[in-house]
C-alpha cells in the first residue's frame, strides 16, 4: 500500500479511534464465526456435532454473535480461497473442521494475526492457531467392556474410515477394553477409505456380520449405514460423535459421544479476551466434550458396574487405557508393564494391539 | 395437440446473444423469490454470486486460477466434441495426469533440478493421454461405447488415486493422512501475477486456445475430424477415417486433462491429495457446449463458468446461502440458458389439428 494522505489521514484517525474508545466498545462489535466442513452437515455425525458447538455460541452471546456454517467445502484450492473470503468478510473466530484444512489454515493464520483458528484433528500449531481433537479412546475403551459381555462369537467388527492415528488409538483402546472382560477377544478392521460412502460401509458392515462378528464399531462415519445394517442383521453396533439410536432402536449399544461447546466457548471467550493462545487441545471425558451415552439395557448388571468405576477412574486421570504391559500385533512387547503412553506416543499411533486380526495398512 | 420445433433458417447476432441475458435475468429472478423464501439476503447473495467475481484484483485473479483447467480440460473435449467423439472422463485422464506428475516429487522430494517441472508437466500430459487412449482403443478395435469406457475409467483413475495415496505414496512424516509430501519449490509452477496464485499455467491454456482455433479453422487436418466423425462413410470415400478421428481425439482430450492435472498438483496444490479435482472434468463439459464447441467461444465460457464457481462459493460466505441453494442457482442458470437458446434457434408450432 503506497502512502498517501487520504490513507494516512484513515489509518491515523482509526488509530487515535483505538486509543480514545474504552475497550467495552469492542465488545459491543459483532463477533463473526465461520465453521467449514468437508461434508453436508447432515442430522448425525462428525460435521453435526460441530455445528451444535457453534450453537451454544449463539446461545450464549444471542446478538453478539454470527456464526457462518460453509458445508461440503472440498480441501484444497477453493477451500484456502473460501478461508480468505471469510476473513475478509470480516471473520475473526474461524473453526476448520477437517484435518485437509490444515496447510491452508496455517497460512491465513500467518496472514491475519487478528484472527483466532481452531483445526480439527491436525498436527501443527501456531500462534493464533490450535489443532484439536477427542480422546475417543476414553470412551471406545468403556464400548470394549460392554461388547466384551454381548458378543457370543467372541468376533468384534470395526468398520473404519482411514487408518490415521485418532481412529488406530480408538480401535486399539476398544480391543484393550474388550480384552479386560474376556482375553480370547479378537477384532477384525475394514476401512472403507471414506468419511461418507453409505455403500461402502454397509458392504463392509455385511463382510463382518458374514465372518460371524456379532458387534460392530462403526469408526468416525457420517452416515448411520452401519448402524442400520447391524440392527437388521440383529447385530450390535455403537458409533462416535452422536448418537444414532433412533437407526437401531433395539440393537445400539451406545454412543461415543463428544461435545464441542465447552471448548469453543472457553476459545471463543479467550479470543475476545485477546489471550487466545495456539495450543494442541486433546480433550478428554474430564474436558466434558467425550462422554459415553444412550448404552443397551442388554449389557448385564455387573458389567455396568464394572464400566462406571472404569469410567469414574479414566475421568479422575487414575486410569489411562494405554498402560502396559500391551502386546503389538506381531507378538512383541509394545508398552512396557506399569508404563503409561504419553500423548504424543498416542497421537502417532501407527501399530494395532494383539488381538486386533486386521493388518494395519502400510 | 402437437408440438414441433422448426429450425429457423437464419439468426441475426443480436438474437444469439440475447439469449444468455434472458436466461440471466429468468435465474435471477427466481432465485430472488427462492432466496427470499429462505429467509437469506437475497440482494446480497446475487452480488455475491454474479458481480463480487469480478470486484477487484483479488477476486479476478482467482476467477483466472480457477479457468484455467477448464479452458484447458474443455479445449480438449471440443475437438473430440465436434467430431461426435464423446470422451465423457477427462475427470479420470486429469487424475492420471495429477499422478503421472506426482511421480517425481513424491520419489524426489528433496530434487531440485531445473528439469523436474518440465518432465512433470509432460508426464502428466502422457499419462492423461495414455489412459484416454484405451478407450481409443477399445472403441476402434472393439467397438466398444467410448462415453462407457472413459466415464467406467474415471472410477478406476479414483481407486489407483485411493490406493497410491493410502499406501506407497503417502507423506511418511504424515500421520497416515491420505495425501503426498508437499513438493518442492522445483516441482511447482512459477506464479504468472505476483501477489495471487495464478500461475503460468494460464498462459499455456491460452495458447492451446489460440492453437485449438487455428487448427479448426485453417488446418485441413481440423476438417478431416469433424467428416471423420460426422458422416464416418463419407470420410471413407474421402480417404480419410473413423478410426483416425476417434484416435485424434481422445489423446487430445486426454492430453489437455492430463496437463491440467499435472498444472493444479504443481500449481494450487502443491502435494497430491484426494481432492485433486473438484469436478472439473465433468464441469469441462458443461464449459464445452457453453462456448458452442468453438475454441473462442470457450475461453469466455470458461471464463464466467469460472466466475460462477466462486460466486456460488462467496455467496455461501457473505450471505450464508446453503450449498443446496448454491448448486440452485447455478443449474438454473445453465438450464434458462439452453432453453432461451433452444427457442432462439427454433420455431414452436402447435398443431391444433386432430389425427384421426
Amino acid at each position: 500500500m503506497s502512502l498517501n494522505r487520504r490513507s494516512f489521514l484513515k489509518t491515523s484517525l482509526a488509530a487515535s479511534t483505538a486509543l480514545a474508545l474504552p475497550m467495552p466498545a469492542f465488545a459491543a462489535d459483532v463477533l463473526n464465526v465461520a465453521l467449514i466442513v468437508p461434508s453436508p452437515a447432515a442430522d448425525v455425525g462428525w460435521s453435526h456435532t460441530l455445528e451444535l458447538g457453534t450453537k451454544a455460541l449463539e446461545a450464549k452471546y444471542g446478538d453478539k454473535v454470527k456464526v457462518t456454517l460453509l458445508e461440503n467445502i472440498a480441501e484444497g484450492p477453493d477451500a484456502d480461497r473460501i478461508m480468505n473470503k471469510t476473513a475478509a468478510d470480516g471473520t475473526t473466530f474461524l473453526i476448520l473442521g477437517s484435518f485437509g484444512y490444515m496447510e491452508g489454515g496455517l497460512k491465513l493464520a500467518k496472514a491475519h494475526p487478528e484472527m483466532s483458528i481452531l483445526h480439527a484433528s491436525g498436527y501443527k500449531t501456531a500462534e493464533n492457531f490450535s489443532p484439536f481433537g477427542a480422546r475417543y479412546y476414553q470412551g471406545t475403551y468403556l464400548m470394549g467392556m460392554a461388547a466384551a459381555s454381548l458378543t457370543k462369537s467372541k468376533k468384534l467388527g470395526c468398520v473404519g474410515a482411514f487408518a490415521i492415528p485418532e481412529l488406530i488409538t480408538s480401535i486399539n483402546a476398544f480391543t484393550l477394553g474388550a480384552q479386560s472382560v474376556d482375553p480370547s477377544i479378537e477384532v477384525s478392521v475394514v476401512w472403507v477409505n471414506s468419511w461418507f460412502d453409505p455403500a461402502s460401509e454397509q458392504q463392509a458392515a455385511k463382510a463382518l456380520i458374514s465372518q460371524g462378528v456379532d458387534v460392530i464399531f462403526s469408526n468416525a462415519q457420517d452416515t448411520p449405514s452401519v448402524i442400520q445394517t447391524a440392527e437388521e442383521a440383529g447385530v450390535y453396533a455403537f458409533n462416535l460423535n452422536s448418537s444414532m439410536k433412533a437407526y437401531a432402536p433395539t440393537k445400539y449399544l451406545g454412543v461415543v459421544g463428544t461435545d464441542w461447546a465447552p471448548y469453543f466457548l472457553q476459545s471463543v471467550e479467550a479470543h475476545l479476551a485477546g489471550t487466545f493462545a495456539g495450543a494442541s487441545a486433546w480433550l478428554s471425558m474430564a474436558d466434558k466434550c467425550v462422554f459415553v451415552a444412550d448404552w443397551n439395557p442388554d449389557i448385564p448388571a455387573d458389567i455396568v458396574a464394572k464400566i462406571t468405576e472404569m469410567q469414574a477412574a479414566i475421568e479422575s486421570g487414575a486410569f489411562s487405557p494405554f498402560t502396559g504391559p500391551i502386546t503389538n500385533q506381531d507378538g512383541a512387547e509394545q508398552v512396557a508393564a506399569g508404563v503409561t503412553l504419553g500423548d504424543d506416543m498416542i497421537l502417532s499411533m501407527d501399530w494395532h494391539v494383539k488381538g486386533v486380526t486386521t493388518p494395519l495398512p502400510k | 395437440m402437437k408440438i414441433t420445433f422448426e429450425r429457423r433458417a437464419a439468426l441475426s447476432r443480436p438474437v444469439l446473444f440475447a439469449a444468455p441475458v434472458i436466461a440471466l435475468s429468468l435465474a435471477m429472478l427466481t432465485s430472488l423469490i427462492l432466496f427470499a423464501a429462505l429467509g437469506k439476503p437475497a440482494g446480497q447473495a446475487l452480488y455475491s454470486l454474479l458481480l463480487e467475481p469480478f470486484v477487484g484484483w483479488y477476486n479476478i485473479s482467482e476467477v483466472l486460477l480457477k479457468m484455467g483447467p477448464l479452458m484447458l480440460i474443455a479445449q480438449g473435449l471440443a475437438i473430440g466434441f465436434r467430431a461426435n467423439v464423446f470422451n465423457i472422463g477427462a475427470e479420470g485422464q486429469l487424475i492420471i495426469g495429477a499422478l503421472c506428475a506426482s511421480a517425481l516429487p513424491v520419489y524426489f522430494p528433496e530434487g531440485s533440478s531445473p528439469l523436474m517441472l518440465p518432465a512433470m508437466i509432460a508426464m502428466g500430459a502422457l499419462g492423461g493421454a495414455a489412459w484416454a487412449g484405451i478407450a481409443a482403443g477399445l472403441r476402434v478395435r472393439f467397438n466398444a461405447n467410448e462415453i462407457l469406457v472413459t466415464l467406467m475409467l474415471t472410477l478406476i483413475a479414483t481407486q489407483v488415486l485411493n490406493y497410491l495415496l493410502l499406501g506407497p505414496w503417502k507423506d511418511p512424516h504424515g500421520f497416515n493422512f491420505p495425501q503426498s509430501v508437499t513438493f518442492p519449490d522445483a516441482a511447482l509452477l512459477p506464479i504468472l501475477l505476483t501477489g495471487t496464485r495464478v500461475n503460468i499455467s494460464l498462459l499455456a491454456a491460452l495458447l492451446v486456445s489460440a492453437l485449438a482455433y487455428v487448427m479448426m479453422r485453417h488446418r485441413f487436418s481440423g476438417y478431416q475430424l469433424l467428416v471423420g466423425g460426422l458422416a464416418p462413410r463419407a470420410a471413407r470415400y474421402a480417404g480419410f477415417t473413423e478410426a483416425r478421428a476417434v484416435w485424434v481425439s481422445l489423446l487430445l482430450g486426454g492430453l489437455m486433462a492430463g496437463l491440467a492435472g499435472a498444472c493444479e498438483v504443481a500449481g494450487p496444490l502443491g502435494q497430491l491429495q484426494r481432492s485433486v479435482s473438484t469436478g472439473y472434468g465433468y464441469s469441462a463439459i458443461i464449459v464445452a457446449y457453453l462456448g458452442g464447441l468453438n475454441p473462442l467461444g470457450i475461453v469466455v465460457s470458461a471464463f464466467l463458468m469460472a466466475a460462477l464457481f466462486i460466486g456460488g462459493d462467496n455467496a455461501m460466505v457473505s450471505a450464508d446461502l446453503p450449498v443446496a441453494a448454491v448448486f440452485v442457482f447455478q443449474g438454473l442458470l445453465l438450464v434458462f440458458y439452453l432453453a432461451s437458446l433452444t427457442f432462439i434457434r427454433h420455431r414452436v408450432i402447435l398443431n391444433w389439428t386432430r389425427r384421426a
